[in-house]
């Protein structure tokens, strides 16, 4: 049957956009009345699914009563400040005494991310072995591992997960802490995404449970013969979200308000359980995840929305190292083309390792297949440290980026040139053994400050 | 072809991953792979749905090593399906029954692999370099000098190493051989590449004496 409109017009489109389509003339009130509902219920995100899932920290709360585990907790000590989620939920985000759990791709090749991290802390006047730790008893998360090649498991990821999580909660104590004192601070987003799905696993099934208390048992790295989990997975990125305005009303030098900013979050950040992934309605109306944009904003910075937004870098785990045709195709046709020709940003902001090193390491080659673009890409905190005035070398570390990071230094009024022949000097200094650190390098290995 | 089919049904997740599906298509719709390979997730999701014993088995002969594992998928699907956690047990199921894919696909991924199950770390400085990536360009670094002097200028203590990614603890390393003991892994290693499964034995045998040392050591310093 065609169909017909209400005046039995066979015109009538399907979706009703034919030629019988009428205006309402609504009053503008009455139009924002009628709309309202859809607002508040689905632009927010906050949709209702938030009263028929399950909060998992829930059942953690209930089998720490029936003993069976030990809920590492966030006390008034961590300073913590409560945030919403995507479901509604509040989150609270520790902002001291906390442990840096580092990440095995951004280390090697983005070591800005974690200076400028410890950077501010310090400028924040934070007692190294008081109010952050950084050693070397940690590991990865290895999920990286199991997510390019399958080798690994949910039994193996989980017990990574305790034994690093069991060291953050005893670390406090060779620095003269109670248990418990660090909060692990965890800097990348496939760890974050990773021990968020494995503490679900958890908390719902026992046998697992069994199998990795044994496990953990003969690392001895259980505490009364229980296992040890976090109350909250926190990502560095979240730190910095709760200091936005903390970083640029006492520590921000630089006016940044000419610089065009992109976003680019994490996959791995906001869409495994996404539930947890932070929102603020303040921030793009609460239709993007907060992280990243909020920090960009309260330091002024002009951030631009593009159409890609939502679309991953093109990491793939095993596809950046064996099947880079894809990773490069995808980033650059997908991210970097697009914050070019649609946000002309002067920027693109991420909050993960492997984020930065896919957008940063493949726009050289893009050339020799006529797509030209180039955008600097550093991640959040990165950015903000150099609005802070932090060295673009010896702080930001921008040297280890092949992205070009120059025209966004100088865009932002810092000299380039001068601050690349400080560095140069430095290393000459570095050659001789004097080499500058942002805490006593002995806290590392358990000694004191 | 059938014991795939049950191994896979038989995971514990499996029952999280897969709701039933609504057709919809945003899931592939949102996917990155989609967009490059001859592969979509509602058409995973569909096999494993229909119970299509024999068109899984071919999926698993390639298709399901296209994903990403980004989860844009899992974000997404209105029937909360995640097409990508379902890749990621067909993947482990696919190792367990040492399938030719896995074997060809993985190859490539191996220096990784012996980076992060001997180290705990994976990407490390010393393999971020023009010569191990000629496609990322002659300037992946921006200012010239020895890569050691360069890491030593992280003003970092963990972070100024070569060989991975930051320092990881003599004991860190000798409790995740543990764990990969424990669970397996070393077992799945060795059904993928018997080769590579040698190279990391002897390596992390190795280790494991220096740790015995150091522990004799320390007794004997008390
Ligand atoms: S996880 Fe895999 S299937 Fe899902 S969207 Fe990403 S690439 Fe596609
Ligand atoms: S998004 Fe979900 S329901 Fe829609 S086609 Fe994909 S798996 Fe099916």
């Amino acid at each position: 049957m065609k169909p017909t409109d209400q005046n039995g017009s066979p015109d009538a489109g399907i979706a009703g956009h034919g030629s019988f389509f009428q205006e309402t003339n609504l009053s503008r009130e009455e139009a924002v009345r009628a709309t309202d509902w859809v607002r508040k219920h689905v632009d927010r995100r906050t949709v209702d699914l938030g009263e028929r899932m399950d909060d998992v920290r829930e059942h953690m709360y209930e089998l720490e009563k029936e003993g069976e585990i030990i809920i590492h907790r966030i006390t008034d000590g961590h300073e913590p400040m409560t945030v919403k989620t995507l479901f509604g939920w509040e989150k609270k985000i520790p902002t001291k005494q906390l442990w840096h759990h580092k990440s095995c791709g951004q280390c090697g090749n983005i070591p800005g991310y974690p200076t400028s991290l410890l950077w501010f802390m310090n400028e924040f006047g934070f007692v190294p072995g008081k109010d952050y730790l950084d050693e070397t008893d940690q590991t990865s998360c290895t999920a990286w591992n199991y997510h390019g090649s399958g080798i690994g498991n949910v039994e193996s990821l989980s017990a990574v997960f305790l034994r690093n999580f069991h060291q953050a909660y005893v670390s406090g104590k060779q620095h003269g802490h109670e248990l418990g004192h660090f909060f692990p601070l965890v800097h990348c987003g496939t760890s974050f995404g990773n021990y968020k799905e494995v503490r679900k696993y958890l908390i719902e099934s026992a046998a697992l449970r069994e199998k990795v208390t044994k496990i953990l048992g003969k690392l001895g790295r259980l505490v009364d013969g229980k296992l040890v989990i976090p109350e909250e997975i926190i990502h560095y990125s979240e730190w910095v979200h709760v200091m936005r305005n903390r970083i640029a009303s006492e520590l921000q030098k630089i006016d940044v308000s000419n610089i065009r900013a992109t976003a680019h979050v994490a996959c791995h950040y906001y869409k495994m359980v996404h539930e947890d992934a932070v929102y603020d309605p303040e921030v793009l109306g609460g239709n993007r995840t907060a992280i990243i944009t909020s920090v960009a904003q309260a330091l002024g910075a002009q951030v631009i929305d593009y159409s890609t937004w939502y679309d991953c870098c093109g990491f793939g785990f095993r596809h950046i190292i064996s099947e880079r045709e894809f990773t490069r195709s995808f980033t650059m046709d997908r991210k970097i083309r697009v914050a070019r020709e649609e946000a002309n940003a002067d920027v693109m902001l991420a909050n993960d390792t492997g984020c930065v090193t896919t957008m940063d390491k493949n726009q050289w080659i893009g050339k020799a297949h006529d797509q030209d673009f180039s955008i600097p890409i550093v991640a959040d905190v990165q950015f903000a440290a150099l609005a802070c005035g932090a060295d673009p070398f010896k702080i930001v570390q921008l040297q280890w980026h092949a992205s070009p990071c120059e025209d966004l230094v100088e865009k932002m009024g810092i000299s380039w040139s001068e601050a690349k022949k400080n560095f140069q000097e430095y290393l000459k200094e570095v050659e001789k053994g004097n080499i500058e650190y942002l805490y006593n390098p002995e806290l590392a290995y358990g000694g004191q400050a | 072809m059938q014991q795939i089919y049950d191994d896979i049904r038989g995971d514990f997740r499996y029952d999280n991953e897969l709701n039933g599906c609504l057709n919809c298509g945003i899931c592939t719709a949102t996917c990155p792979a989609a967009h490059f390979y001859d592969y979509s997730p509602r058409e995973i999701v569909q096999l494993l749905w229909t119970e299509n014993v024999e068109q899984i088995y071919d999926a698993m002969q390639e298709k399901i090593w296209a994903c990403a594992q980004c989860m844009t998928c899992a974000a997404r699907c209105p029937f909360k399906n995640s097409p990508g956690g379902l890749v990621a047990i067909m993947r482990e199921v696919a190792i367990k029954h040492e399938m030719q894919s896995a074997k060809d696909v993985l190859r490539p991924f191996g220096r990784v692999m012996l980076k992060l199950i001997t180290t705990g770390n994976q990407l490390s400085p010393d393999m971020i370099q023009p010569d191990h990536f000629p496609d990322w360009g002659p300037n992946i670094q921006k200012v010239e000098g020895d890569l050691s002097v360069l890491r030593k200028a992280i003003p970092v203590k963990t972070l100024q190493t070569v060989e991975t990614a930051w320092e990881v603890s003599l004991k860190t390393s000798v409790e995740m051989y543990t764990i990969w003991e424990m669970t397996g892994v070393l077992k799945s290693l060795e059904l993928m590449d018997e080769n590579l499964f040698d190279v990391i034995e002897d390596f992390i045998d190795e280790k494991r004496e220096e740790y015995d040392e150091w522990l004799e050591e320390q007794e004997d310093d008390d």
